[in-house]
């Protein structure tokens, strides 16, 4: 860990010209994941401006007609059990709460969970060849040990993943990400927020140099009644996803009129193929209906030696966490399978 | 929450630990956080390559950074006599000879030590250094080198292949497990204090400080008097602190090299590879039953990984060799050496590998055979003598462990057939096994000061790692001298203090035991010898003759001939009695044969439709002879039933095959089991002594919680799906796929 300077921003201002004038200048928000990085020697910044004083983006807010502000700077805890959650977005509840630990929780934020770096072994290797951590050195999962790697939207420069729990829920109800960066503000739909490695790895995501995540919308759907996640892992708690599954159904009677359905440890984003939720519209909500959903976002899906499993995870995941979608009251804590 | 629903009931807390309040409110000082005035710090920085030699080092930009005070590295170091030449350094048996040599023998062998006047200053100057190599070949895939290594006989055969070969019942199969590492929650730590030119002081984290002063002695050459070692609080141990690891005389060499104190504390990925691990390995068993279900013949194969260094052997095949009758066994065995660093005993070393196969060997000739699985073991179990040396077990109650487990579990609702028992996509399963340790007892000494209120302290320089061995001694001293509990305080983990064996091996309360016993009769003998002077009756007493209080002492029953301590002090001109007694083990150990031996019992869940497991409940039901604490005790046994559920269904440290580096080694990459792992976890003890193996007829707990606990649960698998899975950790892509 190299000697930085530290500096407080007062607001969204003052953190830009920070970033303006540092360009090696990093943010941190709770720190989980950039001190980690830092003390592994994957990052060095020289100049660190801590947002966590910025005013205005510590609150949830109700936005007229319908919809829900996150602020970038509630923590993940606080979003999981506030009451607007837990009533209006409980599948954004659960999902957060399947992730990480409750200390780890206490001090992660809204913002800060978006922008985890992936876990691939390798990235975290200094001394190994990775695209992602240094580009043009190669990828050392591919041929590695890549039992936690992608299966789908891979790349031969990269199959790394994703490895947010909050963020497959998010994706599942379509937030919007609000933006504040040198040129103003922006927002950007979920779906396009994280992106595939292609041949640039190293970039997780659409943002830009210096840009700051104000906070996440919720729009007004908020599949209250219909919804579940699944995540599945080597361990019962504090493990990171094998494959996880953000399920919310809108239902009349047991016919499906709208579906969403996001997957997590698979790709290097939440998973989603539009097609495969409107497969789903007018179907009886059924294991069958659900396997043609899994068979349609599993399309293309790509095995490497230790991650083939993935493929049918993946899909008995899915139908599994369709059904468990229709009874929330009966699932289980802890985001496992019920029944 | 539903995970809190089964609250167990709590009646009469048990009694807590002697050192519990200085535990919890932080009084009580791990190694690394004692302070020595003028401390600097140290930081290691490893090897980037697997196999080769350094060509050069590059250390000066880490020189550039403020607060560095010295680099030590192979070309610049402080003479450490011991290791002055490659002859000494063999001679030394210090295993890796740390910074003394230009071979790389692993990733992350350190090659430079960063000494600086704070932990940050040295952290960042180790992340500056860099070397050049010759990279040779670097050989770690276990799976592809294990075959070529031959085996070689392990024990003496009995009877012979020929005799069985026909078997009407047979199960042959290959069984593998993962590296495990034992991450104890506290770091590896020393701080190294040269308070003269030959005089050295250590607070260390280690199971044994004695081992930690005559390893020193040896290789600076200077008396082992000379060497005072503090390790009075140890945060865990499970086997990585039986041996000096070489970040202890990387320490060392530190303080002498800029002649101050020095702390070095390992990271945590330095936890995973420079204090040993549970060697990965290879078995294959075939074992045979007559029709009847007796077991006729057994041949357990074993290859595990070592380093190109040196060789660590596990011992995995002898637990072959004594829980069942069976006339012919024959055991093998061969370590691999890789280009990873040495690996050592891990809770139940060896035993808890071997039982894993022969266990799952055992439940698989069960179905077979068509024989309840606790019928055919009480059917085979070798209760009354040892198979392998035919002695008679001094006491051995293998039997009643497991007719008390099945009734705990409620083993009868067990339907005989597998994949039977279904709760939605949930399928149920029960599973058994067994555990056996040979249980042993080395030579201790033990102390007690005597204050004039009756107060007393027991000492000794053994180590509590967290099995309560401070708590059993107190208990142990109460009951030899009927001092009330709060009279008595407990000091160990000092090697000026009486020495005393490691902890560790199950050996610890056995051989502690007979030290304190034998150093309470020594103060009853004193007492009586002053008090002689007073009343005639105490002339040539014996220590039996003796009865002692909280006040003062008595002849034969309480009360007759009392004289209080306060007269006998006075009388005497005494400010102190003190004492010091030596035991070990005798001609019991000619006579008979001595084990601990637990059963242990599962109920699984597993989802078949995404491979989860849920361990509903384990049952555990061990004999460790007389039980001294029981709190302490069950503690030991759920502890490592925990980490038989890590063994069983995650611990894993995967090792990237073609840059020899360790995969995921902190604590989010490498799994164990947290809470929401283990179940309810049902603790049971036999508690009848052992009279012989030593005054407590305590035989030890540590290591037969975790012993066949793998299997049980495997074996619960199979029942609850009809999978017989081989291969540890039971992930859940493993049920998906098998
Ligand atoms: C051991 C461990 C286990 C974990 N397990 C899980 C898990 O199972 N599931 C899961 O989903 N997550 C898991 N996490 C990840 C955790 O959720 C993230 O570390 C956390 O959400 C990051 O938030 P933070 O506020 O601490 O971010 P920081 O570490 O402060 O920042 C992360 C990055 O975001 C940038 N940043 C932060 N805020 C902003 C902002 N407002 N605008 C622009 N840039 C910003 C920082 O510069 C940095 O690059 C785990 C983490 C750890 C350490």
């Amino acid at each position: 860990m190299n000697n930085f300077t530290y500096t407080t921003a007062g607001s969204i201002t003052a953190a830009l010209q920070h970033t303006k004038r540092h360009p090696q200048a990093m943010y941190i928000a709770g720190g989980t994941n950039l001190l980690d990085l830092w003390k592994y020697n994957l990052l060095h910044p020289q100049t660190l401006v801590d947002l966590n004083g910025v005013p205005g983006y510590h609150t949830i807010e109700a936005k007229e007609g319908g919809g829900l502000q996150l602020g970038a700077l509630v923590t993940n805890a606080a979003t999981a059990y506030h009451p607007l959650i837990e009533q209006r977005y409980p599948l954004l509840s659960k999902a957060i709460l399947a992730g990480a630990s409750a200390q780890i929780r206490n001090m992660a934020t809204n913002g800060g969970n978006l922008l985890q770096r992936t876990r691939c072994y390798y990235y975290y290797d200094g001394d190994v060849p990775c695209n992602k951590r240094e580009p043009g050195t190669g990828c050392s999962a591919i041929k590695g040990y890549n039992r936690i790697h992608a299966i789908l939207g891979a790349s031969e420069h990269c199959i790394a993943v994703f490895p947010s729990d909050m963020c497959v829920a998010l994706a599942a109800l379509e937030a919007v990400v609000q933006i504040t960066g040198q040129q103003g503000k922006r927002s950007i739909p979920f779906a396009d927020f994280h992106r595939l490695p292609g041949n640039a790895p190293e970039k997780d995501n659409a943002l830009q140099a210096g840009d700051i995540i104000t906070s996440i919308d919720l729009p007004a759907k908020e599949f209250a009644h219909h919804y579940s996640y699944l995540k599945l892992r080597d361990r019962h708690s504090y493990a990171f996803a094998l494959v996880s599954v953000a399920t919310a159904l809108e239902l009349e009677g047991n016919e499906i009129k709208e579906a969403r359905i996001a997957l997590g440890g698979v790709a290097h984003k939440p998973w989603r193929i539009p097609e495969a939720e409107q497969l789903l519209q007018g179907k009886p909500a059924t294991a069958e209906s659900f396997a043609q959903a899994a068979d349609k976002l599993l399309e293309g899906a790509q095995g490497y030696p230790h991650n083939q499993f993935k493929i049918e995870l993946a899909k008995k995941a899915i139908i599994r966490n369709g059904l468990m979608a229709l009874h929330p009251e009966t699932q289980l804590p802890g985001a496992q399978p019920s029944a | 929450m539903r995970f809190f629903e089964n609250q167990p009931a709590v009646t009469n807390a048990p009694e807590g630990r002697v050192e519990g309040v200085a535990k919890v409110t932080g009084s009580g000082k791990y190694a690394a956080e004692y302070h020595a005035g003028n401390m600097c710090y140290a930081v290691m920085a490893g090897s980037t390559i697997a196999s080769g030699t350094i060509k050069s080092i590059h250390t000066t930009d880490a020189r550039q950074v403020a607060g560095v005070l010295d680099i030590i590295t192979h070309t610049r170091k402080p003479l450490v006599p011991g290791m002055a030449d490659a002859a000494k350094i063999k001679e030394s048996r210090f295993g890796l000879p740390v910074f003394h040599t230009d071979n790389i023998y692993f990733k992350g062998q350190p090659i430079a030590l960063v000494i600086a006047e704070t932990l940050e200053d040295a952290t960042y100057a180790a992340s500056l250094i860099s070397a050049e190599y010759t990279t040779t070949e670097a050989k770690v895939d276990f799976d592809k080198a294990h075959a070529a290594v031959p085996l070689n006989a392990a024990g003496k055969e009995r009877g012979s292949a020929d005799a069985w070969r026909d078997a009407p019942y047979q199960s042959e199969a290959e069984y593998t497990i993962e590296h495990e590492v034992h991450n104890p929650m506290e770091m590896h730590a020393t701080i190294a204090h040269w308070e003269g030119p030959d005089k050295l002081k250590l607070y260390d984290k280690n199971q044994g400080v004695n081992n930690v002063q005559r390893t020193f002695a040896r290789l600076w050459n200077i008396p082992a008097d000379n060497i005072e070692v503090f390790s009075e609080f140890v945060g865990g141990g499970f086997g990585s602190g039986l041996r000096v690891w070489p970040h202890c005389l990387a320490a060392i060499m530190a303080a002498k090299q800029v002649n101050r104190p020095v702390k070095l504390v390992l990271t945590r990925p330095q936890m995973f590879l420079l204090t040993g691990y549970r060697p990965k390995s290879w078995q294959k068993v075939r074992m045979g039953a007559d029709a009847g279900g007796r077991f006729t013949g057994l041949l357990h194969q074993a290859r595990h990984s070592t380093s190109v260094y040196e060789s660590f052997n596990d011992g995995i095949t002898r637990i072959s060799r004594m829980v069942y009758n069976i006339s012919n066994v024959k055991t093998e065995q061969a370590t691999v050496p890789l280009n990873m660093s040495t690996p050592t005993w891990m809770r139940g070393p060896g035993d808890c590998s071997g039982a894993f196969a022969v266990e799952c060997t055992v439940d698989e000739l069960s179905y077979q055979l068509k024989q309840d699985p606790v019928a055919l073991r009480l059917k085979n179990l070798a209760i009354t003598h040892d198979p392998e040396s035919g002695k008679p077990w001094s006491t051995h109650y293998l039997n009643e462990c497991i007719e008390k487990g099945a009734a705990l579990i409620n083993w009868q609702q067990r339907k005989p057939l597998p994949g039977q028992d279904k709760e939605g996509d949930w399928a149920i399963g029960y599973g058994m096994a067994t555990g056996m340790w040979n249980a042993g007892r080395g030579n201790a000494s033990a102390g007690i000061t005597m204050q004039r209120d009756g107060a007393i302290t027991v000492k000794t320089a053994m180590t509590d790692i967290g099995t309560g061995t401070g708590t059993g001694i107190q208990n142990i001293a109460h009951e030899q001298t009927g001092i009330a509990k709060n009279k008595i305080k407990i000091e160990l983990g000092n090697s000026h203090l009486p020495p005393a064996p490691s902890q560790g091996g199950s050996t610890g309360l056995s051989t502690i035991s007979g030290a304190v016993a034998a150093t309470c009769n020594a103060l009853k003998q004193k007492l009586a010898g002053y008090a002689a002077a007073q009343d005639d009756t105490y002339k040539n007493a014996q220590a039996a003759d003796i009865v002692l209080s909280d006040t003062g002492i008595s002849w034969q029953t309480a009360g007759n001939h009392f004289i209080a301590y306060t007269s006998l002090f006075e009388k005497n001109n005494l400010t102190t009695v003190e004492v010091e007694a030596s035991s070990g083990p005798g001609a019991e150990r000619q006579q008979y044969a001595f084990c601990s031996s637990a059963a242990h019992f599962c109920r699984v869940k597993v989802h078949t439709k995404t491979g989860k497991v849920k361990i509903d409940k384990m049952v555990t039901v061990a004999d460790g002879g007389s039980i001294v604490n029981e709190k302490a005790a069950a503690n030991q046994i759920s502890g490592a039933v925990v980490g038989g559920i890590g063994m069983a269904l995650m611990e894993e440290q995967a090792t990237d095959q073609r840059y020899g580096s360790l995969i995921g080694n902190d604590l989010a990459g490498y799994h164990f089991a947290v809470n929401a792992d283990a179940p309810v976890i049902e603790v049971a003890f036999i508690n009848k002594p052992d009279k012989n193996i030593n005054p407590s007829g305590a035989k030890g707990l540590g290591e037969v919680g975790i012993i066949g606990c793998a299997a049980a649960i495997v074996n619960a698998i199979y029942h609850a799906t009809g999978k017989r899975l081989r291969s540890l950790p039971v992930t859940p892509d493993k049920i998906l796929l098998g």
